[in-house]
């Protein structure tokens, strides 16, 4: 009996030693390499970097089939959070509004939201000058279970005309007007000044003043003021005491800032910090404020 | 050494021969090590591809050529353009689209690495 137990125990020995040998080996020493792998493997950072590639290759090509190809297997954290990053990161660089409302019109058809997309949300939108095509030699299969089908099946529109695409919502309440582009005509919105303010006793602010073309205040129009992280909006005229076309934001320092002014949220004043005013003899230095002034046109009506 | 230790010995080490052969099954197949932090070299062909023409496209969007130096080095830090030219040149040889070859074509005359075969496509559709 106690023969046939050791024997036994020299094959259970041996086979422990052999068995943590092969483990050492193939885990650590040489552990199988890592080839053809697939996005959702990447490290965080490369992660992110594939998601905001793949967002701004929506930007150029607008083809959403193509765009959620290219993010399945990937976690919604990640794409959620890389996309309002590189939206915020946009609007608070002041790019292109139809970059911007591209970028917000995939965040939103992949049910990520950031506060600085409100502005870009439900405004008409051209087609850009990109020609819409995709390049598809390939299947992409991230993992064994997910099956994306990257081939487009969407109408592509044409180079040669421009339309309106219609922004994915899930209350078709606003059917995008077509547009007439006119590339030529001046914006609507024009800064024409720009002035810090140092006034002691008053909280860092960013005030806004709209005028139409005969230095007239105009109420009733949208200022947007956005930063990394968030938005806010505002309207003129809600304070008349202040006179009229005002508006004005309480914002803090150290905060890059963008302001945007009308519907579509065309970013006038990008980088906009509250920065110290210069140092008088014997007082305390002030942090000061900025009064932006901006012309507009009155809507016909 | 006595008979009796010599069978020890020899069903140790068949034991350990067939944990060693065990420990392989587990280790390389069965359950191997998995990577969950790798980068852009290492992805799949196609998905390799995908890469280089989404780093085009954005190229076009941002403008920023540095950033587009920058993620293609992940690729090939020695020559970041040669992943860009050999792509463009494959998709020519397979008919690809031609938006893609031309995006790839102006991303590598951006980094100083055009061919012959390459520039039709930066005057327009060849």
């Amino acid at each position: 009996m106690s023969r046939l137990s050791s024997r036994r125990a020299a094959s259970v020995i041996g086979l422990v030693i052999g068995l943590a040998l092969g483990l050492v080996y193939t885990w650590g020493i040489a552990p199988v390499e890592p080839v053809n792998t697939y996005p959702a493997l990447l490290r965080a950072d490369y992660r992110w970097d594939w998601i905001r590639l793949a967002a701004l290759s929506y930007v150029a090509d607008g083809d959403l089939d193509l765009a959620r190809a290219r993010l399945d297997g990937l976690e919604q954290e990640d794409v959620a959070g890389a996309i309002q990053a590189l939206i915020e990161e946009h609007a608070a660089a002041g790019r292109l509004a139809d970059t911007l409302r591209r970028l917000t019109t995939l965040a939103e058809a992949l049910d990520v939201h950031t506060p600085a997309m409100l502005v870009y949300l439900h405004t008409p939108m051209l087609l850009p000058s990109f020609t819409p095509t995709s390049f598809h030699p390939h299947t992409p299969t991230p993992s064994p279970t997910s099956t994306p089908s990257p081939t487009p099946t969407l109408p592509r529109a044409s180079t040669s005309t421009l339309s309106p695409i219609p922004t994915p919502t899930s209350k078709p309440t606003r059917t995008p007007r077509p547009l007439t582009p006119t590339p030529t005509s001046p914006p609507p919105f024009q800064l024409t000044q720009q002035e810090q303010i140092c006034e002691p006793g008053q909280a860092p602010h960013i005030e806004v003043v709209v005028r139409d073309e005969h230095e007239t205040g105009l109420d009733g129009v949208v200022v947007w003021l956005m930063w990394p992280g968030g938005a806010d909006r505002a309207v003129t005229g809600l304070k008349p005491r202040n006179g009229a076309g005002y508006a004005d934001f309480d914002v803090e320092p150290g905060v890059s800032y963008a302001l945007g002014i009308g519907e579509l949220g065309m970013p006038l004043v990008t980088d906009l910090r509250i920065e110290s005013c210069p140092a008088r003899k014997g007082k305390e230095p002030l942090l000061g404020s900025w009064r932006i002034v901006v012309r507009g046109f009155r809507p016909s009506r | 050494m006595s008979k009796r230790a010599r069978k020890w010995v020899t069903r140790a080490a068949v034991g350990a021969a067939v944990g060693l052969a065990l420990g392989f099954a587990i280790g390389w197949w069965l359950w191997p090590v998995r990577y969950t932090n790798t980068a852009p070299t290492v992805l799949r062909q196609d998905y390799r591809d995908d890469y280089v023409v989404m780093v085009a496209t954005a190229y076009e969007v941002e403008e920023d050529l540095e950033q587009a130096r920058e993620r293609l080095e992940l690729l090939n830090p020695e020559e970041p353009a040669a992943p860009v030219v050999e792509l463009a040149e494959r998709l020519i040889e397979a008919d690809g689209s031609t938006e893609d070859i031309a995006r790839l074509a102006r991303l590598a005359l951006a980094l100083g690495a055009t061919t012959s075969t390459l520039a039709p496509y930066l005057e327009g559709q060849p």
